[in-house]
């Protein structure tokens, strides 16, 4: 299995944020450059949502990766439910005040004009649509007080739409929506993720039929076409390991990738 | 872990599944095509009939005073009838006659007359008597051609005869023989006919007779007693009486 041609890529596709595994797609890197701008501006908030698996929280990450080195930014990526937890976690992480006890927001707002930082820190909520109203009215008020920037990111439902919240919707000085992957993009992703690795054999398997059947299965949900693809190269390694003569090494069977859609929940069989 | 086999059952349960609906509307289109072509051919074909139907409806309402029409026609037919034997009855040369009446019938008449009566009145059931007269009147002249015909008709009849044994027939057969010197052809048809009905006079009289020009006197005497003592014919018995003296008529 070691040996395996497709035991590599199985583990490119493993569902894990690493902003290393960040691939550049022209669309996303558009809108990253633009949330990189809209971050350097005096605002205090910036909201990125969009439907799951749009890339939210790799993004989030990315811009915690590229903009630690610079300036202060803390990335809350589970969100702390409890309020004064939140703020004593922020208290601590920022400034630096360490204090078992729960503290107020008024505490909060003293230590943060205490602290003078030359740029305003940063913190990155991820999953924001799981914070309650009243913590996201004090999350409102640090930010109004210029306190400290927040850069929150909101699943985007057909079930709720989360950004028609009033808090939101008063408070957004920025909005940057991510669009799920059209199968160019989604070819771009996986192709560009098998090259980097090296994969150039597996990478040349993949055609545009499969790279249809795959976005059909996934709706361009980059979390998906990533578990459909681990699933499709454990697969193959099984079937390298098993029945070898039933690999087609010039492109992917639509058989599998069905099959590997079926395992991952994707199709209902 | 993967579980490959039961996968492959699960795609397979996919793969019908997802194919069904088209399985079904193909299914479905290709029953409506035929139901729909079978629905017009008959539609078509109701309406080939029904004009047909209607046609044969009104010919027969147009026809029903035409059905009618000819049977006010035939009138004329009957009167030409009507006129031809009035000018049969009229005419004095038996020309025009002969090509109408058949002479077979005549010769029939002529002959056996004097012989048999039942015979006469055989011919006069079948023959009106208004188309006997005019044979009867007729002179010798177109004996020739009576022959012609009943040589003829004489083929037919015996044909006749092999067909269907008709003893009437028979005699018939054996009489013309008899008349016309074909005594062993009289003599055998007599004979036949006796053997299909013994009870007919005149083949008894025909064979005792043909045995007699065929010298076979004393066999046609044996014949005759024979039969006297059976039928007690008073014919039988008068010919019996002419053979005594000799003189078979």
């Amino acid at each position: 299995m070691e040996h395996s041609l497709f035991s590599k890529p199985k583990e490119l596709f493993i569902d894990v944020v690493n902003p290393r595994d960040y691939i550049q797609i022209d669309s996303v890197s558009h809108m990253y450059q633009n949330l990189k701008a809209s971050v350097q501006k005096p605002l205090k908030m910036i909201l990125l949502y969009g439907r799951p698996g749009t890339g939210k929280s790799m993004l989030l990450h990315k811009l915690h990766h590229d903009l630690s080195k610079h300036q202060k930014v803390f990335m809350i990526d589970i969100p702390i439910i409890d309020e004064n937890d939140f703020l004593r976690v922020l208290a601590q992480k920022i400034y630096g005040y360490v204090n078992r006890e729960a503290i107020t927001l008024t505490t909060f707002l003293e230590l943060a004009s205490a602290v003078n930082y030359p740029q305003t820190p940063i913190v990155l909520l991820d999953e924001a649509q799981l914070y309650s109203t009243a913590l996201m009215e004090k999350i409102r008020l640090i930010s109004d007080a210029r306190a400290l920037k927040f850069v929150i990111t909101l699943h985007k439902t057909d079930d709720e739409d989360i950004i028609a919240k009033e808090h939101f919707q008063t408070r957004i000085w920025e909005s940057i929506e991510l669009q799920n992957a059209s199968p160019e993009e989604l070819k771009i992703y996986i192709q560009k993720k098998l090259l980097k690795s090296n994969c150039f054999d597996v990478a040349n398997m993949i055609n545009d039929k499969n790279i249809k059947i795959i976005s059909r299965l996934t709706k361009g949900n980059y979390r998906d076409a990533n578990k459909l693809m681990f699933s499709l190269f454990s697969l193959y390694a099984w079937f390298e390991e098993h029945h070898p003569s039933k690999i087609n090494y010039n492109s992917l069977k639509p058989k599998y990738i069905e099959m590997a859609a079926i395992h991952t929940g994707l199709i209902h069989a | 872990m993967l579980n490959i086999p039961s996968l492959e059952r699960r795609w397979l349960k996919y793969k019908i599944k997802s194919y069904f609906p088209y399985i079904l509307f193909s299914l479905l289109t290709v029953i409506l095509i035929i139901v729909t072509t079978i629905f017009i051919h008959l539609e078509k074909s109701n309406k080939q009939t029904s004009p047909i139907l209607v046609k044969q409806k009104a010919k027969d309402i147009i026809l029903q005073p035409k059905d009618i029409s000819p049977e006010i026609i035939l009138e004329p037919s009957m009167q030409f009838i009507e006129t031809m034997t009035s000018t049969v009855s009229q005419s004095t040369t038996p020309s025009v006659s002969i090509p109408v009446f058949p002479p077979k019938k005549v010769v029939i008449v002529q002959k056996i007359a004097p012989i048999s009566p039942p015979a006469k009145i055989s011919t006069n059931v079948i023959t009106p008597p208004s188309l006997i007269t005019p044979a009867i009147k007729s002179t010798t002249q177109p004996s020739s051609i009576k022959r012609d015909t009943a040589t003829f008709d004489i083929h037919e009849i015996e044909d006749r005869f092999k067909n269907n044994s008709n003893p009437h027939l028979g005699l018939y057969i054996a009489r013309y023989h008899y008349d016309h010197g074909n005594y062993n052809e009289a003599y055998n048809y007599a004979l036949k006919t006796n053997s299909i009905n013994n009870t007919i006079e005149e083949s008894w009289l025909i064979f005792a007779k043909a045995m007699v020009k065929l010298g076979k006197i004393d066999q046609a005497k044996k014949t005759l007693q024979l039969y006297i003592s059976q039928s007690n014919s008073d014919a039988a018995r008068n010919l019996l009486d002419s053979f005594e003296k000799d003189v078979p008529k």
